[in-house]
């Protein structure tokens, strides 16, 4: 893989940026502390903006804005920063999402303690997210990994619902207890170089140079996909995200979603297929299958759910499981449609979240039913949510009909069966969004209870807009996403895998 | 022989090698003069100012003894990186935990002037067990260390559990001095030579004598380094004794122990590493499974990390099992973070306790960031240190120790680690719910910090991220030690 060097060190800048933010809002009084959150954020966006801008589309699968620094001589641990066009769309979702969240809990009734600890922990987040989708380091790429969860675990455990200890509790152990097999894998994988090359390394571009027998390597790539499992997460290591997600304060919820589930797919793209392509085309139908299996399973939990932010929750786990059966089905198609999805859930989980605070905050219950009949008097609201829905169900122009779409093209390649199930998978989850528009808006009208209520307006509205037109612009322009991260998937694809195409053993 | 040989064959001893040694023990009878003449009053300001004056010195004198290097007194002291790095921080370590002291014991009503030169003593002891191979050598300096322990454990005025602690340490430190020296004794009927270096590279073909004594000498630094099944006397003297003293014991103590053992790691040779391996890794499995399931179930605080401590030693000795560069690179790095992260921890229960109605449970830390934010903030850093969240020093050493581990193929002992991290998550986690996500259960307030004290902490919490960001500091000591200690 070729770097590219650029004069000015905007990785790092953008890894700082939010970290300066967030210890000043520490810092300074706490009347403070949202100006600066909101112009923290803002500025990290549009740096991100800049990047994208000046991020030369022709050259997308080198890795540009390289810097390197290094850090242990003897173990060749450096911190490697750079952006491929896997990375900057990812980076862009981190900006985005993490803008939206703040806007959003400037407003939230929910956040009324603590609040400068509050947009600290988020701007941190922030931080260390775009640390995990830039590092090409893998020890580093650890350290930015577990020190996400650690403003999680604050946010969950002080802010959250009534559940909170136990659902951060919950949290923190399922996730760190499961990288901490990652960890072994990576150091694993650096004693290989050593013993293969004569030094030790944990850059990403050394170590796609390892070869392994084949045992060795499905036994690594198992300690790899543990710990993405857990994170992703696939059935039957979902068990933590109901409770972290419904128990989390909505921007929690939000980040949770939209990005940090995103950590696990995005490493299972870039490390698990990267450095063992021997042992994913081995395990490939396992692979598939388990994907499935959190599809349907997923959509069945998320129907009988009548909280609406576990409903969001399970739907997420559905759609983490699109992103991995198209991810291991290893063709083009599959692989695009992994990539755009996962830029496409993350926005339309994060709007499906704030929907949720937003009942909340209208309320202060998550039971689906208490709104029915609400169309009347939330109008713009209803618009909102109708269209984030209908874009998370896969309606053609929102934002995952190109991962749905593409995911059962690429499923069609190796046979008409597969494409069938996974079809199966994408009308439960129209079945059960339809349902919850059902439930929400329409019904039986209780207007006694909802004539009070004020439609949505200000901030929310706002961080809602940030949301609702990236999920037009991906379903009506899929070019301009698609063009970032083709360059990088079809490198893995040949150069990596050596195939053009798979075809179903 | 001639007399002529016999004068020939004196050498010089070369002092400069020795002369941190040499300041703390000027330093130790120093402070043990004037605790006799001194009056009570002036007691309590001379003899920590001298203390702290003295180890600033001989922290100044490694840098001319760093320069000496090599073997003297006839190759009973060697001074090599490996123990320069020990005893620098050694000599840290102590210099913070004095600063602790003074206030802990005016607070109990049990100032002993004592405490100051025993700690002196115990500090050298430490010092001389980090540099020598020689094993008459080894067996002074583990004596001189152990009495200091013992002594300073009792120093509880009318507390019974101190002295229960102090005299469980007596005995079962006791028999591991036998069972050490008795080792020693095989291991020179084996070889006919008191230096580890000699025995270890001798070449014979009956070997039992050799894994008699071997096994004898692990079994007697286990019991003091707190490995399951020997590790009974740890907990309650850990708890009894006072809170700087523990932090001394699983800080300095648990370097100075570990030592030894360390140095016969690159000397085992290919014929018996198989052995060596299984023999400390089934013991290092053990320790973190059995250390982390009882504190788990712990309420006192200070017995929650001794018992963490039994399985940090697991951790460490896991690093142990494997004879190799990276084996011996982990086991250095973490034993001195530990001694941070040890000491730091003990050293914020030591101000804790200074709070009026504090019984050391661990309830009581609930909301403790609303009383003492900074000092929450502190212990926060340590428990994620000591359960291995990066970028801390525990995380580093993790690593290392996986990456040991790893190289080795010893995948049973790896997996074994992650099974005790994971039941280890739930008592360090649960510190940091309490004191961030609950409400505060009472007020919390500690009379009277000194300067010295809170720059103290300061500076052990800074150096708890500081040494993982910037590794390099020690990294540097630590490779050419092994560099050392595997050219023979």
């Amino acid at each position: 893989m070729e770097t590219h060097q650029f004069p000015l060190p905007l990785v790092s800048l953008s890894i700082l940026l939010p970290a300066v933010f967030g210890v000043g809002v520490l810092v300074l009084p706490e009347r403070y502390s949202k100006a600066i959150s909101v112009v923290g954020s803002g500025l990290t966006f549009i740096l991100s903006l800049v990047v994208i801008y000046l991020f030369d589309l022709s050259k997308a699968s080198h890795v540009q804005f390289y810097e390197e620094y290094v850090v242990l001589e003897d173990l060749g641990v450096k911190v490697s920063l750079g952006l491929d066009g896997l990375s900057l769309i990812m980076y862009l979702l981190t900006t985005l999402v993490s803008l939206v969240a703040i806007l959003w809990s400037v407003r939230d009734h929910q956040i009324n303690f603590r609040i400068r600890e509050y947009f600290a922990a988020f701007l941190l987040s922030e931080s260390f997210l775009v640390g995990v989708f830039t590092s090409f380091d893998l020890i580093v790429f650890y350290v930015f990994y577990e020190l996400v969860l650690i403003p999680m675990l604050f946010a969950i455990g002080i802010w959250g619902y009534k559940l909170k200890l136990y659902s951060a509790y919950k949290f923190f152990i399922y996730i760190f207890v499961s990288s901490l097999f990652l960890l072994l894998g990576i150091v694993s994988v650096a004693v290989q170089h050593y013993v293969q090359f004569g030094k030790f390394s944990f850059s990403y571009f050394d170590l796609v140079n390892n070869t392994y027998p084949i045992g060795f390597e499905v036994f690594l790539f198992l300690l790899f996909f543990i710990a993405f499992a857990v994170k992703t997460p696939l059935v039957p290591f979902h068990t933590w995200l109901p409770d972290a997600h419904g128990e989390a304060p909505t921007a929690g919820s939000v980040v949770l979603a939209a990005i940090l589930l995103k950590m696990g797919t995005y490493a299972l793209l870039r490390f698990n297929i990267g450095l063992f392509p021997e042992a994913t085309l081995t395990l490939m139908p396992f692979l598939v299958a388990v994907g499935i299996i959190t599809i349907i399973y997923a959509s069945w939990m998320t129907i009988v759910q009548n909280n609406v932010k576990r409903f969001v929750a399970y739907s997420s786990v559905s759609h983490m499981g699109f992103i991995v059966t198209a991810m291991f089905l290893i063709n083009m198609e599959g692989m695009r449609a992994s990539v755009i999805e996962m830029f496409a859930h993350g926005l339309t989980s994060a709007g499906l979240f704030m929907i949720a605070g937003f009942i909340y905050n209208r309320l202060h219950t998550f039971n689906m039913e208490s709104l029915r009949g609400s169309v009347k008097f939330m109008p713009l609201f209803a618009v909102i949510t109708a269209l984030t829905a209908f874009a998370a169900m896969g309606l053609p122009g929102g934002s995952s009909f190109w991962g749905k779409f593409l995911t059962i093209l690429s499923a069609r390649e190796h046979s008409y069966t597969l494409a069938l199930i996974v079809l199966v998978g994408a009308f439960f989850s129209a079945a059960y969004i339809v349902y919850m528009l059902k439930t929400l808006f329409l019904d039986v009208r209780e207007e006694s209870v909802l004539i009070h209520f004020r439609d949505i307006r200000g901030y929310k509205l706002v961080s809602f807009l940030f949301l609702v037109v990236p999920i037009l612009l991906v379903g009506f322009f899929p070019h301009l996403f698609f063009n970032m991260f083709e360059g990088s998937v079809s490198l893995i694809l040949k150069e990596i895998l050596g195939l053009e195409r798979v075809v179903w053993k | 022989m001639e007399i002529r040989d016999i004068i020939g064959e004196i050498q010089i001893p070369n002092v400069l090698a020795f002369l941190p040694e040499i300041v703390v023990l000027v330093v130790a009878f120093l402070l043990f003069t004037l605790d006799l003449i001194l009056s009570p009053q002036r007691k309590r300001s001379f003899l920590p100012t001298i203390s702290a004056l003295g180890y600033t010195l001989a922290l100044l004198s490694f840098f001319i003894s760093s320069k000496q290097r090599g073997d003297t007194f006839y190759g009973t002291f060697t001074n090599d990186p490996l123990g320069t790095l020990i005893k620098i921080f050694e000599v840290v370590i102590t210099l913070t935990i004095l600063a602790f002291a003074q206030r802990y014991f005016t607070h109990r009503r049990s100032f002993y002037g004592e405490f100051y030169y025993i700690l002196a003593f115990t500090l050298l002891g430490a010092m001389i067990l980090a540099s020598s191979y020689n094993l008459i050598i080894v067996y002074v300096s583990l004596e001189l260390v152990s009495v200091g322990f013992y002594i300073l454990t009792a120093l509880m005025r009318g507390s019974f559990i101190s002295k229960e602690g102090a005299f469980k340490y007596l005995i079962l430190g006791g028999l591991s001095i036998a069972l050490a020296s008795y080792g020693a004794v095989f291991m020179y009927i084996y070889a006919g030579s008191i230096d580890l270096r000699e025995i270890l590279t001798y070449r014979s073909e009956d070997v039992h004598y050799l894994i008699l004594g071997l096994i004898l000498f692990l079994i007697g630094f286990a019991i003091k380094i707190g490995a399951v099944p020997f590790h009974f006397w740890l907990p309650d003297a850990y708890q009894g004794a006072p809170t700087p003293v523990t932090a001394l014991m699983a800080s300095v103590g648990k370097i100075a122990f570990f030592i030894p053992v360390v140095r016969i790691m690159p000397l085992i040779e290919e014929r018996f590493s198989f052995a060596w391996m299984i023999t400390v890794g089934v013991i290092a499995a053990i320790t973190m499974i059995y250390g982390n399931l009882v504190a788990l179930v712990q309420k006192d605080i200070k017995r929650l990390l001794a018992y963490s401590s039994i399985a940090h030693s697991g951790y460490m000795l896991a690093a142990v099992a494997v004879t190799e560069a990276i084996g011996l690179k982990a086991v250095v790095y973490f034993l001195v973070v530990y001694a941070i992260m040890g000491a730091g921890s003990f050293l914020v229960v030591a101000m804790l306790e200074r709070a009026e109605n504090w019984n050391n449970t661990t309830y009581e830390f609930a909301g403790l960031r609303f009383n003492l934010p900074y000092i929450a903030l502190a212990f926060m850093v340590y428990m994620f240190a000591l359960l291995g969240v990066p970028p801390t020093v525990g995380f580093v050493g993790k690593a290392l120790v996986f990456m040991a581990l790893s190289f080795d193929r010893l995948w049973w002992l790896a997996f074994i680690m992650i099974l005790s991290t994971a039941i280890s998550t739930g008592y360090y986690v649960r510190l940091v719910v309490l004191m961030f996500m609950k409400d505060r259960e009472k007020e919390v307030r500690i009379p009277g910090g000194s300067l010295f004290e809170v720059v103290s902490l300061a500076f052990l919490t800074i150096m708890t991220i500081g040494l993982a960001v910037v590794p390099g500091v020690v990294w540097v000591l630590i490779e050419s030690s092994t560099e050392t200690l595997f050219a023979r």
